[in-house]
């Protein structure tokens, strides 16, 4: 279902970039990729092919399969009013991609949730903090092994009121 | 407004006599702070009144709806996309809806998009008047709260005939809406939009031509479109810049392609833009409810939802009578499983392009409910835009960009 | 006025009252609310001080953001345990004698987000007067709910209260007896609500 034109132009711009497609649910035209080229491919989907907008950065949880985690970025181009998808697997453990601000700088906020949620690095972003979860937390919530309920999900607060109960004057 | 004028505001320095350079501050903005839209904090660094730097720090309300959605399933998950962005609730559900249909590959009836195109409409106007109301009320023009509250409750009451409740209300289903709008709720519709335009007015009157929101709204906030495609903005901030992009006209749904209706566009890209730009895009909604009134009043009787068994709750009546009913209903709603893959898509929300991104092994749990939420791209954009700016256009800034927590932590 | 007995005698008129029913007159019609608005219950907030609903008709429509000039805080969405620690100390911010509403499910028991963010009911770290179901509740409700706390009002004992002073019990941590069942936290002593009939129970008993 993926327009040709789409296909033709992207393949144009990829030229010389180990890629495969493979055929989305949704039509939607995919390329999966190794970790190498990511950082060529971006530079590639954003200068030769038109894709000015990125609609998001995530990761699938595979767990217990291996590699375990997939990584799924999402493009937009607004002239030709079409998306491509990228795919790259990634093991445990070394979970770390090349980041795409450069290009999008609009991805560093989804960049940093996919960090506070899974727990993969990105390489080169300038700021990679938790975005969600406050800062000290310890897991990373969307990963497969991570139970619904949490793991102690009061601990931070549990130490700040210890903190503030210690200077408490009752009466002032 | 003329391109120099456009340059001049780009390039517009604080205009201010400040004795008090030098001496860097930090000042914390919330996250229970009253113009803040919920719980945003900012830690912004100040020289003097000027803003040298801004962290937004988001979170406060993040309460795991992905993983519910992993935890719960397909169905289950619906309630919960409507506290996404919960002054929009069926907008939500129908993006919801619509990515699993995708996923499932069905169709919905003609009558229940026309159905979803009505709500989704009247929702954008939910969104817009609180929009209105909440900005001005930040901007000191309290007034207006109470003018937008008045056309929101009429609105409430609507949806409050439709589905019996104000607000959170789930009432779209895969595969088409829950239940049929009957005539009374047709009339109440009727009535609403025989009115809104003049209390639309009104609104305009008191805040389109006004001194007062001129100086706080114009030039502040200013975004070109180069820098708001790249930064992810979507929906009203980038047509507020002037890039007629909207996705109910570039990728239809719902039998969007098939209505009549504008796409407002700014040509500043500043604050007040995007208030203009919300308050065309309300008349733009308006219109589009009478049109889909129009086609409800000659589709009467027809399906609202699909009659694929496979996804589709049985009718309610049937539910209590007979056994077969009842178990295909506990298992659509406890063990519904959508076919191997992955899909993707987005609808025009009121704060932008809002994606679902859903991906299914074939079983009855989601391997993954991603949600592209517009309202994290528009905080992403709050240090760009205030950086340089005085403290108090940052209440400006904030309120322009519309961003509403419950979408942005998830 | 119910608690003012006028007083006829010749050429004078004057109203009769007990202090503590006059000072409790003036708290349950003058309550100030900290709309503390988290999430789609504060939507349901607005609209109640919105025109329809109103809340001005019941004295309670002088929100203030400041949780200084504030005596009740409405607690209104989903606390995360993120924003616990900006709710606490919101609430330790607001000066006596404060009270505490749970507005919709979230607030008063997590609600529908069983899930790793989110508090399980704001009662795991503030003493709370009055708890509203419903998500969002309506309107109506949360007023009712104000209606009901103003009774309460009318009930305290204020001037007993001045007279012994505030409550001056070293925080010991741990309040056992006041755990709930689904507290995430022990609550401490000093978290009994300074008009808890629990409280003035124990106080008649010693
Ligand atoms: S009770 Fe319901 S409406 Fe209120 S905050 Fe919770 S989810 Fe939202």
């Amino acid at each position: 279902m993926t327009a040709p034109q789409t296909r033709e132009r992207v393949v144009k711009a990829l030229e010389g970039v180990a890629f495969d497609t493979i055929d989305a649910r949704d039509g939607m035209l995919t390329l999966r990729v190794e970790r190498a080229v990511l950082g060529e491919l971006f530079a590639r989907l954003s200068d030769r092919a038109g894709f000015d907008q990125n609609t998001l950065v995530t990761a699938v949880d595979h767990f217990p399969a291996e590699p375990r985690f997939e990584m799924v970025w999402q493009f937009l181009s607004y002239d030709h009013n079409d998306r491509v998808r990228v795919k790259c697997s990634l093991a445990e453990a070394d979970a770390h991609v090349p980041t795409c601000t450069p290009q999008w700088p609009g991805a560093s906020f989804s960049e940093r949730e996919c960090f506070d949620m899974f727990g993969v690095r990105f390489d080169g972003h300038p700021d990679l903090r938790r975005l969600l979860m406050p800062d000290g937390y310890l897991h990373h919530p969307l990963r497969k092994d991570f139970p619904h309920a949490g793991i102690e999900p009061d601990r931070l607060y549990r130490e700040w009121d210890k903190k503030r109960r210690e200077g408490w004057q009752p009466n002032a | 407004m003329t391109t120099k004028q456009v340059f001049e505001y780009m390039h517009h320095a604080p205009d201010h006599d400040d004795p008090v350079h030098g001496a860097p501050m930090k000042v914390n903005m919330g996250p229970q702070h009253p113009a803040t839209h919920g719980v945003l904090r900012l830690a912004i660094e100040l020289d003097g009144e000027t803003v040298t730097s801004i962290d937004p720090i988001v979170g406060y309300l993040h309460r795991g709806k992905e993983k519910t959605c992993e935890s719960l399933g397909w169905h289950k998950f619906f309630p919960h996309t409507d506290r996404l962005d919960y002054v929009q609730p069926l907008l939500n559900n129908v993006g919801y809806a619509l990515a699993c249909e995708k996923l499932a590959g069905i169709q919905v009836p003609q009558r229940g998009q026309e159905v979803r195109v009505l709500l989704m409409e009247l929702s954008r106007v939910m969104a817009h008047l609180i929009y209105i109301g909440t900005t001005s009320i930040d901007l000191g023009a309290v007034t207006i709260f109470f003018y937008s509250f008045r056309l929101r409750e009429e609105l409430y009451s609507i949806l409050d005939a439709y589905t019996g409740h104000r607000m959170n209300n789930t009432y779209v289903r895969i595969g088409g809406v829950y239940a049929d709008v009957d005539e009374n709720v047709e009339g109440m519709v009727a009535e609403f939009l025989r009115t809104a335009p003049a209390r639309l007015d009104e609104i305009e009157k008191l805040l389109t031509a006004n001194r007062i929101w001129h100086d706080r709204n114009r030039g502040v906030g200013v975004i070109s479109v180069e820098d708001a495609k790249r930064l992810s903005l979507s929906g009203p901030n980038l047509r507020g810049s002037g890039l007629a992009y909207d996705l109910r006209k570039a990728q239809p749904y719902s039998g969007y392609e098939t209505y009549d209706f504008d796409v407002p566009v700014g040509t500043v890209g500043d604050a007040y833009d995007r208030y203009l730009v919300r308050m065309e895009e309300m008349r733009q909604s308006l219109r589009l409810c009478t049109q889909a009134l129009e086609r409800l009043k000659k589709s009467k009787g027809a399906d609202v939802l699909t009659e694929d068994r496979r996804y589709v709750l049985p009718p309610k009546g049937d539910v209590h009578s007979s056994m077969e009913e009842l178990i295909a209903q506990f298992k659509i709603v406890s063990d519904l499983r959508l076919p191997k893959g992955e899909a993707y898509h987005a609808v025009e929300s009121s704060k932008g392009e809002l994606g679902f991104y859903l991906v299914s092994d074939g079983s009855s749990k989601p391997v993954r409910c991603h949600i592209r939420a517009p309202g994290l791209m528009n905080v992403q954009a709050v240090p760009v835009l205030g950086r340089g700016r005085l403290l108090s256009d940052m209440v400006a800034i904030i309120g322009g960009l519309d961003f509403v927590m419950g979408e942005v932590d998830r | 006025m119910g608690s003012l007995k006028p007083v006829e005698g010749e050429g004078v008129g004057f109203l009769a009252t007990r202090v503590d029913e006059l000072i409790n007159w003036g708290r349950k019609n003058s309550l100030w609310p900290m709309p503390l608005g988290l999430s789609c219950c504060g939507i349901e907030l607005m609209a109640m001080i919105g025109p329809k609903f109103d809340l001005a008709r019941f004295g309670a429509e002088a929100a203030r953001f400041s949780p200084r000039q504030c005596d009740l805080l409405v607690v209104a969405g989903t606390m995360t345990w993120k924003m616990a620690e900006a709710v606490r100390t919101i609430y330790d911010q607001m000066p006596d004698p404060k009270w505490v509403i749970a507005m919709g499910v979230c607030s008063s028991s997590g609600g529908m987000y069983d899930s790793y963010a989110v508090v399980q009911g704001v009662d795991s770290i503030l003493p709370v007067d009055v708890y509203v179901p419903g998500c969002p509740p309506r309107p109506d409700a949360v007023i009712d709910a104000i209606i009901k706390l103003q009774k309460k009002i009318e009930r305290e004992d204020p001037l007993r209260r001045l007279l012994k002073g505030p409550e001056n019990k070293p925080d010991i941590g741990t309040g056992e007896a006041f755990k709930q069942p689904n507290a995430g936290i022990a609550r401490s002593s000093l978290d009994l609500h300074p008009h808890d009939p629990k409280a003035k129970l124990e106080e008649l008993q010693k």
